[in-house]
């Protein structure tokens, strides 16, 4: 292979024409579908020679499982340059994935027309689909978007600042949530992201700040702000704290009639009086109470600490080393919380302390969609197997988000083979992989195949690949397309594409 | 992570494995018989969000009771105001079961159900995550082991027990109480226990796995304990399971979740430890009084666990039930006629070598000088307390020191020995 582009221009620009066809189709979904088909037919699934473990894990911890497109990309131009690409989304174009997304229509409304859309009829089916439109979009972006490392993000974001769709309203008012909070913010600043969710409508409702009154506030969203969003447990707050905070939080509402569903301060449930918070008196001011004592939490050096140390056990170590979370805190306070900045820190000078992380959920299926190149709609089925794992997108009942770390994830691996086995055997509904990444053409033998099938989805061949292809064919198997797509079900089955 | 086949004398060969086929799974010498084990079935049932004790066994003979809660409080077994099924169910003259939970009074004359109130940790965070973690881990701060409670008691009892069923968590993700060195099984249903495919799919998918899957780490473990699993349920499926017609399950994922645990215990096939959880306690917001939010979670777990007892009066006296929280709530209502987060909660045990019929531990009072911090039940007994004689005196494990390393467990009287 000598060219290592993502795309060639002849493939752009049919991409191109093919986006502007979907312009001018209204929504509707299987034509998009079927557009966004016509368009992965420019994917490139060879992949480069070489390339090193430490690259395959970087990118195996910066996106979602990487395509071979992201393996070629990062050869070509280094793995710092690939990470400040990455850092930049604005400039990564993304035709297949906006296709895809085209005929999901609730994603763009606001708050008042979701409500409406949800109330027209009564039945279950109607309050399922924004959700449903909600869950498919998040597998669709994690599939299909080239800009992997802001999806990263705002599965970070989604986890860390964690809403729950079954609660009551936010079943519609998530969507929200997700487009003007977490995707708005999620490379942006973060000051910023935690004053937006502190306006949310949808978190006011999870934590049931909706209901926090003057006459007897309730605590329930003042202690998560602290605990979970913003200082940490031990970030040096009292029972006090959480009560006088729960007094300033009183009146930040959600809209009942006209606009519905947006936030509104409400004066007359608002206690008026004076509060002592983290050591400083505040003085009655109505919204700019709490407005100000956000602009504190987002700079605190506990948040720092604690979003610092979420972040490199997300993205180096489930136990990352004291001194990778101490340099990022410090850039966090520098950069005033400017997100961008703690991540190039994070990743281009402490890459090198990088763990192995198991999969979640999450991670597990959409890699395997992404390694083998799969088609998919995002569509109900997938979400069936995610739930079985454990991890249907926006359904984690508690404020904490999904864990991350292994040993919550590491007993269920029954669902995974289940999944490998129905995925190979293309039994998914609106999923697919495509016989050529079983390598149907100029695989002499099965220990080829083997090795061509490892180094693709684990980074390089097994060891030991020859020792299991000769295992493999006195079993029975042979050197075709379905026993291919069954032994490559046995690798994503493997303890080794559990980790990434 | 070791990217490579384990090369070590445990990989077999293909023919190894043909010679065995199709029994070639399960390669792990089955337990003796859960009839010869040491120790009682010990099934701890975790109510996730801080349960409401208070309105759950309800001090009916405190008046502050009534006054911090004119809304949510449950009416006294003898107001006459409040119609039949909407009072509190007298147990001992003082405190009350919640009508919610009548389906549980028949386990409590029986003298098998035991109560134990003003129980909890001494942690004061009120944050559900960190209390509950320090809960289930049985650590008294961070510091301590990050193991599980339940994990470290199945690890330091050498029973000979290896099998894959040792441990059951009952849902998508193993409880943290349950977290050692001994695997843990987590399944929803025994009915998922089961691979699609073809015959020649599935022993190619099959041989696939056990060769990956043969090495000595923690991953390669789990993967052959998964296969053994595999083997073993989808035997007993094809028998099916028929609970006793008097066990009356709710058709509650709780429900569901206590009926394959019973379908387990019953096949003998060396379970010792199962838990569950059923959330959704955390009512800061119009969690009811009599009805509603709150009486309905209550009332799925009086009936499963009442369900349950039945289902296994057979195994009654190797039996115990375990049922706790992280911690309990506020005394007094708050104005969305919920409760916040609070101190002092309640443990409920039952099994036949409970001493029941009685409410134990010392009751601090709800007067204003005795209650804790912003407006709490105080804790007069720590769980660990309640967990250990447990431990000690159901589970034959005399080494304490091992299970809740640091706390000197102070045994008392909610128990009989063996």
């Amino acid at each position: 292979m000598s060219s290592s582009r993502q795309l060639t221009r002849r493939d752009f620009l049919r991409l191109s024409a093919l986006t502007a066809a979907g312009a001018v189709l209204s929504g509707c979904a299987p034509a998009y579908n079927w557009l966004a088909e016509q368009a992965e037919e420019a994917v490139r699934f060879d992949l480069p020679p070489g390339g090193t473990p430490f690259d395959f894990q970087l990118l195996n911890r910066l996106t979602f499982g990487p395509r071979a497109e992201e393996r070629w990309r990062m050869a070509e131009i280094g793995w710092q340059a690939w990470v400040e690409e990455q850092l930049s989304p604005e400039g990564i174009d993304d035709p297949v994935c906006d296709l895809r997304l085209r005929g999901l229509n609730t994603l763009t409304m606001g708050a008042n027309d979701l409500y409406d859309l949800s109330d027209k009829l009564f039945d279950d089916q109607d309050r399922l689909r924004v959700p449903d439109e909600l869950r498919q979009s998040a597998l669709i972006r994690q599939v299909y978007s080239r800009r992997q490392l802001f999806e990263r993000m705002v599965e970070f974001w989604s986890d860390h600042f964690n809403i729950s769709v079954e609660k009551s309203n936010c079943f519609y008012l998530k969507t929200v949530d997700d487009r003007e909070v977490i995707r708005k913010h999620a490379l942006g600043n973060f000051g910023e992201l935690l004053s937006a969710s502190a306006h949310s409508p949808a978190m006011l409702t999870y934590l049931d700040n909706q209901a926090n009154h003057k006459d007897a506030p309730n605590e329930n969203y003042a202690r998560e702000l602290l605990e979970l969003h913003s200082l940490g447990v031990d970030g040096g707050y009292s029972q006090q704290d959480v009560m006088e905070l729960a007094r300033c939080l009183t009146g930040w509402t959600i809209k009942e009639h006209f606009w519905r569903g947006d936030f509104v301060f409400k004066q007359e449930n608002h206690d008026d009086g004076s509060k002592f918070v983290l050591g400083r008196l505040i003085q009655p001011g109505g919204q700019s109470e709490m407005e100000d004592i956000l602009d504190e939490l987002a700079v605190h050096p506990s948040s720092a600490r604690f979003i610092a140390a979420k972040l490199a056990r997300r993205f180096i170590a489930d136990n990352p080393p004291p001194e990778v979370v101490e340099s990022a805190a410090k850039t966090f306070i520098s950069s005033k919380g400017d997100i961008k900045t703690v991540l190039r820190v994070l990743l281009l000078d402490h890459a090198g302390a990088m763990q192995p992380k198991y999969k979640r959920p999450v991670d597990f299926v959409v890699s395997a969609l992404r390694m083998l190149e799969a088609r998919s709609d995002g569509g109900l089925d997938l979400h069936t197997f995610l739930g079985r794992m454990g991890q249907r997108y926006f359904s984690w009942p508690t404020p904490d988000g999904y864990p991350d770390r292994a040993d919550a994830w590491q007993g269920n691996l029954l669902p995974r083979w289940q999944f490998a086995l129905a995925l190979m055997q293309n039994e998914i509904p609106g999923t697919s992989v495509q016989g050529e990444f079983m390598g149907s053409e100029g695989l002499p033998d099965l220990r080829t195949s083997v090795r061509e099938l490892s180094t693709r989805l684990l980074g390089a061949p097994l060891a030991n690949t020859d020792q299991l292809a000769d295992d493999l064919s006195s079993a029975g198997a042979v050197n075709d397309v379905e026993h291919r797509r069954t032994i490559a079900a046995g690798l994503l089955a493997s303890d080794a594409f559990q980790y990434r | 992570m070791n990217r490579t086949r384990m090369t070590s004398g445990e990989s077999l060969t293909v023919l190894e494995v043909q010679a065995r086929w199709p029994s070639w799974m399960p390669r792990l010498a089955f337990s003796p018989q859960s009839s010869s084990l040491a120790g009682d079935l010990l099934v701890v049932v975790f109510l996730r969000g801080a349960a409401d004790t208070l309105n759950m066994v309800v001090p009916h003979g405190e008046d502050a009771y009534y006054s911090l809660r004119p809304s949510l409080g449950v009416p006294r077994p003898d107001d006459s105001r409040s119609s039949k099924g909407k009072r509190a169910l007298d147990l001992d003259g003082f405190f009350g079961l919640h009508p919610a939970m009548e389906s549980l009074l028949p386990v409590w004359q029986d003298g098998e159900l035991a109560i134990v109130h003003a129980c909890g940790a001494p942690d004061e965070s009120r944050s559900h995550f960190k209390a509950m973690e320090l809960m289930e881990r049985g650590a008294e701060n961070e510091r301590g082991p990050a193991s599980g409670w339940l994990g470290r008691h199945l690890a330091s009892l050498e029973n000979g027990n290896t099998s894959p069923l040792r441990a059951v968590g009952l849902g998508e993700l193993a409880p943290r109480s349950l977290y050692g060195p001994v695997p843990v099984a987590t399944l929803r249903s025994i009915s998922d226990y089961h691979l699609q495919g073809s015959p020649q799919q599935l022993k190619l998918f099959q041989a696939s796995l056990e060769a990956m899957y043969s090495g000595p780490n923690r991953d390669a473990v789990i993967g052959r304990e998964t296969l053994a699993l595999l083997q073993k349920l989808q035997n007993m499926e094809a028998q099916g399971y028929l609970p006793r017609l008097e066990a009356a399950y709710p058709e509650s994922e709780f429900g569901m979740g206590l009926k394959q645990v019973a379908a387990l215990a019953k096949a003998d096939l060396g379970l010792e430890a199962a838990a569950l959880d059923l959330g959704g306690w955390d009512t800061h917001f119009a969690q009811g009084s009599v009805d509603g939010l709150m009486p309905r979670l209550m009332q799925d777990l009086a009936q499963g666990l009442s369900a349950f007892y039945s289902d296994l009066t057979d195994l009654r006296d190797r039996l115990s039930i375990v049922v706790m929280t992280e911690f309990g709530r506020r005394a007094y209502e708050n104005a969305s006629l919920g409760t916040d987060h609070g101190h002092g909660a309640l443990m409920l045990l039952l099994g036949g070598g409970v001493n029941g019929g009685r409410v134990h531990g010392r009751w601090p009072g709800m007067e204003r000088e005795q209650l804790f911090g912003p407006g709490d039940l105080a804790v007069t007994t720590d769980y660990r307390d309640v967990l250990g004689e447990v431990c000690l005196k159901r589970l034959n494990n005399p080494n304490l020191a091992a299970v809740f390393p640091g706390y000197s467990v102070k045994v008392g009287e909610i128990l009989k020995p063996r």
